[in-house]
């Protein structure tokens, strides 16, 4: 399962990173960091923080494909 | 005081029931001017664009002398304006501070650890309802979780929690027009200096919760008074006392109105992560936003709104507007990219919806898998008078008891 946020869309309000601190973590309060590969036991954290985002930028795709990139990076 | 005549409509109590055909009407036209020289915006882009826009103020202090519309000012001379009710760069340096043992970057974790505390608070309520065949939603559930959780999470000591409960609630109704403010200025006073004393304690004493933390802030190099925190913690009690409540009752009461949905919930209880979404949108606890101020001339959708006037934003009907949301008046949890306004957006977005949702997220799927057979017995249920944080007073549900 994987994630990726969309650059264009995010705006830093962390609705995120409170929801799935074992996702997405905030650095020095301007960039947003997220690991984009996840496992079973963070699928309700990342349900959570995909719904609560404000400007709906985090995409999520549940199935179980290899992902490439293991990180990602928010500016 | 006179209010324009449209507003005057949507604070009159005998439409909180059902206030949508109003915002339908006056969505017409996205802005509205009303007699008292206020104006009233009504749909999605307009009220976002607005929402983002500097010229736009939270300072009541930026009103024209004598502009019309009514006073809903924290107007008090014993505590300064709480960050709700500031712009940039106070906002953002009050804001910035109450944040720091909230939330990220530097307590990532302290929200999410609460969650066993959040689910504790659930259990222990809803146990207290075995035996009954009849529930009130409200006075038993939705009310004292948040009423605890606030109080936890601020480190308010638990034998002072039922003091609170009666400041609270008039505190609150400062946020409503059609409401006198005497009652309220006592209120503050007293809500005030109980905080201020407590700040001092918990200077010494930090304890658990923010507060301790924050108390250390207010030193000689910290980044804010003493004065400016018994404001945002008084801020932050309000905001948990009388939104949550109508977050956790409106989804209820909107499940009992769904039975499709509220059957399909009941096997997949993951389905609540997008039904609180859905009802942030559809009953938004926080219908409006009634005292932004414009600081100069904006041109929007054909109307200059001029420099001084009040304006109104309404986020409940923002949201249901069919512009930007298809079928706008179907509840519908599948919902796609629901970009709702019920917790704002911009630099005011609200402070505390990671918790609200947390709270919400767990509370209703323990409520429905532990009240058998509910059915709504009164619909509408009594409303609170309250027009912007609107909510039931009263949620009377029957129920076979209580599965285990
Ligand atoms: C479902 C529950 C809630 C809803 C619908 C809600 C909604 C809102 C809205 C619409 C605003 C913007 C107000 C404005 O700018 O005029 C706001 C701001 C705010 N909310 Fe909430 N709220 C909720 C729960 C909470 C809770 C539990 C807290 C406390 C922890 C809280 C704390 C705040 C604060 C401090 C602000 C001011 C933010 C700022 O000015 O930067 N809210 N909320
Ligand atoms: S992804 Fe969404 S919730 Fe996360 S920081 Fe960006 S805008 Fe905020």
């Amino acid at each position: 399962m994987r994630l990726v946020v969309d650059l264009n869309r995010c705006q830093g309000f962390a609705q995120c990173a409170f929801l799935a601190p074992d996702v997405f973590v905030l650095h020095g309060g301007e960039a947003l960091l997220f690991t984009s590969r996840f496992d079973e036991g963070l699928r309700d954290q990342v349900e959570q923080a995909a719904a609560a985002c404000p400007v709906q930028a985090v995409l999520v795709d549940f199935s179980d494909e290899p992902a490439k990139g293991a990180e990602g990076h928010v500016g | 005081m006179a209010l324009g005549t449209m507003s005057a409509q949507i604070t009159d109590f005998s439409n909180r029931a059902d206030p949508y055909p109003l915002y339908a009407a006056l969505r017409k036209s996205p802005v509205t001017r009303q007699d008292d020289g206020s104006y009233l915006v009504s749909t999605y882009y307009e009220v976002r664009s607005l929402a983002n826009d500097p010229r736009l103020s939270n300072d009541l202090r930026n009103r024209a002398p004598g502009a019309g519309g009514p006073a809903v000012a924290e107007e008090d001379t014993n505590l300064p304006p709480s960050f709700l009710f500031h712009d940039p760069p106070e906002h953002d340096r009050l804001r910035n501070t109450t944040m720091r043992p909230f939330g990220p970057p530097h307590s990532p974790r302290f929200l999410h650890d609460m969650r066993d505390d959040i689910a504790r608070i659930i259990t222990d309520l809803l146990d207290a309802l075995d035996g009954k065949d009849e529930v009130d939603v409200v006075e038993d559930f939705a009310y004292p979780l948040p009423v605890t959780a606030i109080c936890r999470i601020l480190g308010v000591p638990r034998e002072d929690e039922p003091r609170f409960h009666g400041w609270a609630d008039i505190v609150a109704s400062v946020l409503d027009p059609s409401q006198g403010k005497e009652k309220v200025q006592d209120a503050r006073r007293e809500l005030g200096a109980y905080l201020s004393d407590l700040i001092e304690a918990k200077r010494r004493h930090p304890g658990s919760g923010i507060l301790g933390p924050l108390a250390q802030e207010t030193g000689p190099n910290g980044s804010m008074s003493t004065a400016e925190l018994a404001s945002t913690s008084m801020l932050l009690l309000i905001a948990g006392h009388e939104t949550t409540v109508n977050l956790i009752s409106n989804a209820t009461l909107t499940l009992l109105r769904h039975p499709d949905i509220l059957k399909r919930f009941q096997t997949e209880p993951g389905l609540v992560v997008p039904l609180v979404e859905e009802v942030l949108r559809y009953e938004p606890p926080v219908q409006f936003i009634p005292f932004t101020v414009a600081l100069s001339d904006i041109d929007i959708a054909g109307t200059t709104i001029p420099k001084g006037a009040q304006v109104w934003l309404l986020l409940a009907s923002a949201n249901r507007d069919p512009k930007r949301f298809e079928d706008p008046d179907r509840f519908d949890p599948d919902r796609e990219d629901n970009q709702h306004l019920g917790f704002y957006t911009g630099i005011h977005y609200c402070f505390g919806a990671p918790l609200a949702r947390m709270e919400a997220q767990l509370a209703l799927p323990h409520l429905f898998r532990r009240i058998k057979n509910p059915r709504l017995m009164a619909d509408p249920p009594p409303y609170r008078a309250n027009p912007v944080l609107r909510g039931p007073r009263h949620l009377p549900v029957a129920i076979d008891g209580l599965a285990a």
